[in-house]
């Protein structure tokens, strides 16, 4: 009961408490996870068919936890760059997550339960995978939620680890086609060697600075800031670790595996890995510069090298990932070059800085992850001739075949294309907002005119589904047997309609979960 | 004597008039425009008045409920409860909201800001116009308050009516007509109660929304469909004004909360007087807002066609409540029709196009509504007209008999639809008024017709009644007013009580009087078949037997049915509702002051003086009787004239259409009036067919210039881009991974060749 503050190990140690304490709702969600794949392993043919809900449980469990233990007390005893910032990540994982178990209900499994139903086949419990894909899926969600617990590079890169690696297993077995295994070798071995990039990265800025520590690093090169200048081990360092997190972002140059990916993934997959992963990638980007770029020149801003490098990922990400999808005719080739052109307006916000930008990145966030997840939600309760819906033609009259699905996919398209007032619009306002407040011009025109040609292709989801007329190629077209895949598409899309009632408040959760607790240092800077 | 007939119109203006003092004697010689300084007085902050969120939040929650049943198809006759209850409750709340806080309206003057969320609210930089706030609250005053009253009001008396009037589709979409319905009710009391003016629009597109469902509520008719899209896509030309009206008040004056906005309006008179060229575009695009949802001007032709909805949808939607939202927007939007807005080159121009349009609008749907055969085509004419009289009464420079004809008005339309609907329920949808005759004495009719005689009585103006006293402040104010042009808006207004008179009598002598005669209608529910174009004059089913008052039934063996008790308890109340109206002008003779004209005082629509000069002159003699005498003479004519083609003469009415009909110079007028003068076809002509070449020409282009030769060039730049760089685009691993590391080098080579030219430090 008498700590020595001479002795760095036992401050560290005292520190965990608080930390452990914190990871409440992920341990929760890990006890889930492991439920799920001992349960998927259970002969029975009604457990098995539990384990979504299960998942669904335990997420609901996470969110609980997180409201209980997550005070700005416990966040800042945990002493977390930024204290808020996990209170948001979790509930929007949580809820998103949610979403994208029940958009994944009976697609694991189709060609198996299609079988059992027409009698070809008997229930085989080795067959079935179900128990491992809600597993992993609960895995990736619980390592992207840790991330934000992160303060020092071991956390961060284990975190972005758990939350990486279950990908590749959900997108190798959540169709069962051969397709997706190809697209799984694509997305793990790129996946690996941009994991290489940032690991490398991170060593330059541990030789650069000598510490490990966020808060260290930070000090440190503040104090290479006022004196000699940042050095450029450190700088290329950032860059690399920036560019391995443009993998996950799908952001250019890193992005060329996205169209890919997704369209080998299952739907309900390709919605997953294009919105935890993103998540992901800006919760690091935003921790790895608030300490060490945004806090290196002591004003919060980004050092000039690092800004131009983001500035160019930026419109290059949404320029190329726009005009990429004007020409494809596969939904989800579309759909991905989509994801990527939002990267590039997420850029937009991390571009304007700490105090203007972040909060509007992380608000985008929500509004894409929504949009995002009512639009691919959509595509996965569709099917035909028992097969994913994949072409744009297969949509040609969607609102005779599938009413409410063509509904759900119009209004998640319309959201991503940013009309006011549907929820995307009031992300994308945000960041409009912050350009022109951080007097990003060039950036701002850039972004206006890429929002105006994507409406181009998003309004194909609209027009396909609404203006056509059915086609003999769509005879086939009817909802998936699941009820569950158009239960979270139209529980999105109308998320997308009445979220907006809320703007304001989901806009102050996001500001508050931007703020960095000891980002700005000001006794460092003050004499400046 | 005259003034104690009409002892409105002899009201001095000078008790509260708060928010206007735009009658000193500089103005007193041009007071049409130039209001003299505006002044508003400022709201009231106070949130002990939150509990108002209730009266929004109760007809929400008959949405879910109903939107539930609707979706998970439950049939029974649960949403109607909801709906009535919900909206009793909020009509309760406004009648406890009146008593509690209009003594202190009365008395400050000031309105009442009620915060409730936040919702929007942006800044991007510090002072002004560096801001944008629209955020869920509430703005109280005069107008608003007299909105919510009678739209609570009836709106729980018409969800009675329709709880009975529906019966017959419990079984079908019985929760989804009380979901939209509901969600009306809820969007017109954001409309009003809005504190900002995209609040407003958001109720206004709300209100859009479901009377496009509700129009289209028979959605297996095609005529049904086309008539919802058709109100749709009119009210689409409407919002396209109020969207811009709202951008360029925001980019004026910096703010859209009407607080703000009036104060702002206020301030900004001495200084910037004659404005930017964007202000004067305002009151314009509010005024084609109004057009559009208010069914004035070039806009009105949506209003008939939206009869294809439930008879308790038109009185509720289509004559009562939704229609009035553009007087409404009027009324709230008085300031911007003054020199001090906008300056002097517009701001009577403006007035005056509110004015003209009003008119207009007026003496057309009178004429139209002469040549129908469809009582409730008739009611809908009659409709558009009235709202004519109540643009051309803001126009003339009365908001106060604008917006007291919108009060008496509301009670008496919404009369006449529902009488018109208990008669089309009875008769299974029969409504061409020549195949039915005598319901007067037909049993369980009876009140029914009664209800109708009072509703066609106050259409027509009757002497005394409270339409009359209402629409003879317009008159008066047009009349008497020492501007040319409004004078002979006051003519045209004139002439069109006269029609009024005409064509409502018309259908109420062919409908209640002459031998009973009931040929029922043609369909199971109470949508109706024939609204074509096809009614040629001559009846089809002349031959059709004249049954006789002691049957009740035609030889057909069809038996009508009679109203039940809800209907008919809903109309009694009504017809007290439709004669109460008029109560505020009687009251005022002893009380000292029009209980109307209050609320009106205490609203930003208060902005000049009401009446024109206390004893003008009208063709040389006093005003007020000489009023009172033209009024009373126009519509003593027109009913005259109504007795003697449709229940003294029949014959003679009949003959003459015939001759009429063929006589070439005359045939036009006939046929006109009863295809509404050919407007649909004009605006085909005009648009429609222009549109359709366009098409066309854009599509052959498309087909031949574009695809053949620009995709040529352009079309396969993307193509060619594509080229270039597909061996990027393997779709092996180790293409990818080589274009990634690639790109990484290329970074990190830029990032090095900065470093070493310096462009770093």
């Amino acid at each position: 009961m008498n700590p020595d503050p001479t002795m760095p190990i036992l401050a560290s140690a005292s520190s965990l408490g608080p930390k452990f304490s914190l990871i409440m709702p992920e341990i929760v969600l890990f006890v889930g996870a492991v439920l799920c794949a001992v349960m998927g392993l259970s002969r029975s043919r009604t457990v098995r068919t539990a384990v979504p809900w299960i998942a669904v449980a335990s997420l609901a469990a996470t969110f609980a936890a997180m409201l209980k233990v997550w005070t700005p007390e416990a966040a800042a005893a945990a002493e977390l760059p930024m204290p808020m910032l996990g209170k948001y990540v979790i509930a929007l994982l949580c809820v998103v997550g949610v979403g994208h178990v029940l958009a994944s209900a009976g697609s694991v499994d189709r060609s198996v339960e299609r079988q059992i139903a027409s009698g070809a086949g008997a229930f085989d419990p080795v067959r079935v995978i179900q128990g491992e894909f809600y597993a992993f899926l609960l895995l990736s969600l619980c390592g992207g939620m840790l991330i934000c617990h992160a303060t020092d590079l071991v956390w961060l890169f284990l975190a972005f680890e758990l939350c990486s690696l279950p990908t590749y297993v959900l997108v190798a077995i959540g169709r069962g086609a051969d397709r997706s295994m190809e697209a799984a070798i694509k997305y793990f071995f790129l996946g690996a060697m941009s994991t290489a990039t940032m690991l490398f990265g991170f060593a330059l800025l541990y030789g650069a600075t000598g510490t490990l520590e966020l808060s260290a690093m930070s000090e440190a090169f503040q104090l290479q800031a006022q004196t000699t200048g940042i050095g450029s081990v450190a700088i290329v360092g950032v860059l690399l670790a920036v560019i391995g997190i443009c993998f996950k972002l799908a952001a250019v140059p890193m992005h060329f595996y996205a169209p890919d990916v997704y369209e080998g993934a299952s739907s309900p997959v390709a919605a997953f890995i294009s919105f935890v992963p993103k998540v992901q990638g800006f919760v690091t980007l935003v921790l790895l510069l608030s300490t060490v770029g945004w806090g290196a020149a002591g004003d919060g801003s980004t050092p000039p090298v690092i800004a131009a490098v983001l500035w160019m990922i930026a419109v290059l990400t949404m320029t190329l990932g726009n005009i990429g999808a004007l020409l494809q005719r596969s939904a989800k080739r579309m759909l991905a070059y989509s994801s990527i052109a939002n990267s590039g307006y997420m850029l937009v916000g991390i571009l304007a800085g700490p105090k203007i930008g972040v909060d509007a990145t992380f608000l985008y966030l929500l509004t894409y992850g929504v949009a995002n997840l009512a639009t691919f939600g959509a595509l996965a309760a569709i099917e035909r001739n028992g097969h994913e819906v994949d072409s744009l033609d297969d949509l040609a009259g969607l609102r005779v075949r599938a009413p409410r699905v063509a509904v759900a996919l119009a209004i998640g398209a319309l959201s991503l294309t940013g009309i006011p007032p549907i929820l995307g619009f009031w992300g994308k306002l945000d960041l409009f907002v912050a350009a022109a407040e951080s007097q990003q011009r060039a950036l701002l025109v850039i972004m206006a005119l890429n929002s105006g040609v994507a409406a181009f292709y998003y309004l194909r989801l609209v027009a396909g589904p609404f203006v056509q007329e059915p086609t003999p190629r769509t005879q086939g077209v009817t909802p998936v047997a699941s009820l569950w895949p158009r239960v979270s598409a139209v529980v999105f899309a109308v998320g997308c309609l009445v979220l907006p009632f809320a703007a304001n408040q989901l806009k102050g959760e996001s500001a508050s979960a931007a703020v960095a607790s000891g980002a700005a240092k000001p006794v460092l800077t003050a004499e400046k | 004597m005259h003034a104690a007939l009409l002892p409105i119109l002899a009201l001095a203006a000078g008790d509260g008039s708060h928010a206007a003092a735009g009658h000193d004697a500089a103005h007193a010689a041009a007071p049409y425009a130039d209001v003299g300084a505006l002044q508003f007085a400022k709201a009231t902050v106070d949130g002990s008045y939150a509990w108002l969120k209730w009266m929004l939040l109760a007809p929400l929650v008959s949405v879910v409920l109903c939107g539930a049943f609707a979706v998970l198809k439950v049939r029974n006759r649960l949403p109607a409860v909801f709906t009535v209850v919900s909206f009793a409750t909020a009509a309760a709340l406004a009648i406890a909201l009146y008593f509690q806080w209009s003594p202190t309206l009365f008395s400050t003057h000031a309105p009442l800001s009620v915060p409730l969320m936040e919702w929007i609210s942006f800044s991007w930089g510090d002072g002004p116009f560096k801001s944008f706030t629209a955020n869920f609250g509430l703005y109280l005053d005069g107008i608003s308050l007299l909105w919510i009253l009678f739209v609570t009001v009836l709106a729980t008396l018409i969800a009675l009516y329709a709880s009975e009037y529906m019966e017959s589709d419990v079984k079908g979409g019985y929760a989804r007509f009380f979901f939209a319905v509901s969600l009306f009710v809820t969007s017109m009391l954001i409309l009003v109660m809005s504190d900002n003016l995209v609040g407003l629009y958001l109720g206004w597109e709300g209100v859009g929304l479901c009377s496009y469902m509700l129009i289209g509520y028979y959605a297996t008719q095609p005529g049904a469909v086309a008539a919802n899209k058709k109100a749709f896509i009119m009210n689409r030309v409407g919002d396209l004004g109020l969207a811009l009206a709202i951008f360029l008040i925001w980019t004026n004056y910096g703010t859209v909360e009407y607080d703000g906005l009036f104060q702002a309006i206020a301030g900004s008179g001495s200084e910037t007087v004659q404005g930017h060229w964007s202000k004067a575009a305002i009151p314009f695009l509010l005024l084609l807002a109004v057009c559009g949802k208010s069914a004035q001007g070039p806009l009105f032709t949506w209003l008939p066609d939206a009869m294809w909805g439930p008879t308790p949808v038109s009185a509720l939607i289509h004559a009562a409540t939704m229609v009035t939202a553009g007087i409404y927007l009027l009324a709230r939007m008085a300031p911007f029709y003054t020199v001090q807005a906008i300056g002097s080159e517009w701001a009577e121009t403006a007035l005056l196009t509110v004015g003209w349009i009003g008119c207009f609008t007026a003496f057309i749907g009178a004429t139209i509504a002469c040549g129908q055969f469809d009582y409730k085509r008739v009611f809908a004419y009659s409709t558009i007209s009235s709202l004519g009289y109540m643009v051309m009464g803001l126009g003339v420079g009365t908001a106060f008999g604008g917006v007291y004809y919108v009060f008496t008005h509301a009670w008496f339309k919404a009369l006449l639809f529902l009488t018109a609907g208990a008669v089309m329920h009875g008769m299974a949808g029969q409504v061409d008024f020549r195949k039915l005759g005598g319901l007067l004495r037909v049993p369980g009719f009876r009140l029914t017709m009664v209800c109708m005689l009072l509703g066609c009585l106050w259409l027509a103006t009757a002497p005394f009644s409270a339409a009359a006293l209402s629409k003879d402040i317009i008159l008066y104010q047009a009349l008497t007013s020492d501007v040319d042009q409004v004078r002979w808006m006051g003519w045209i207004g004139l002439l069109t009580a006269g029609i009024t008179a005409y064509y409502a009598f018309r259908v109420w002598f062919r409908l209640a009087l002459g031998p009973v005669r009931m040929e029922p209608g043609p369909d199971q529910h109470h949508g109706h078949d024939d609204h074509g174009h096809d009614h040629g004059g001559h009846d089809a089913h002349g031959h059709a037997s004249h049954a006789h008052a002691s049957h009740g039934h035609d030889s057909h063996g069809f038996h009508p049915h009679a109203p039940g008790l809800r209907i008919n308890f809903v109309l009694a109340v009504l017809a007290i509702g439709s004669i109460l109206a008029g109560l505020p002008s009687y009251l005022e003779k002893s009380e000292g002051f029009n209980w109307i004209q209050r609320f009106v005082q205490n609203s930003s629509a208060w902005i000049r003086a009401t009446a024109g000069p206390e004893h003008g002159q009208i063709l040389g003699r006093d005003a007020h009787g000489t009023l009172f005498l033209l009024a009373t003479g126009v519509v003593v004519v027109g009913i005259a004239l109504a007795w003697l083609l449709h229940a003294g003469n029949r014959a003679l009415g009949d003959r003459l259409r015939a001759s009429m009909l063929n006589t070439p110079g005359l045939k036009w007028l006939a046929h006109g009036s009863e295809h509404g003068w050919w407007v649909d076809g004009i605006y085909n002509a005009m648009l429609g067919v222009p549109a359709w070449l366009a098409a066309q020409l854009l599509a052959f282009l498309d087909r031949f210039v574009l695809d053949g030769v620009a995709f040529a060039a352009i079309g396969r730049l993307p193509g060619f881009v594509a080229r270039v760089f597909q061996p990027l685009y393997t779709g092996t691993v180790q293409g990818y991974a080589l274009t990634m590391a690639g790109g990484i080098g290329l970074i990190v080579a830029w990032v090095v060749w900065i470093w070493l030219s310096g462009g770093a430090s």
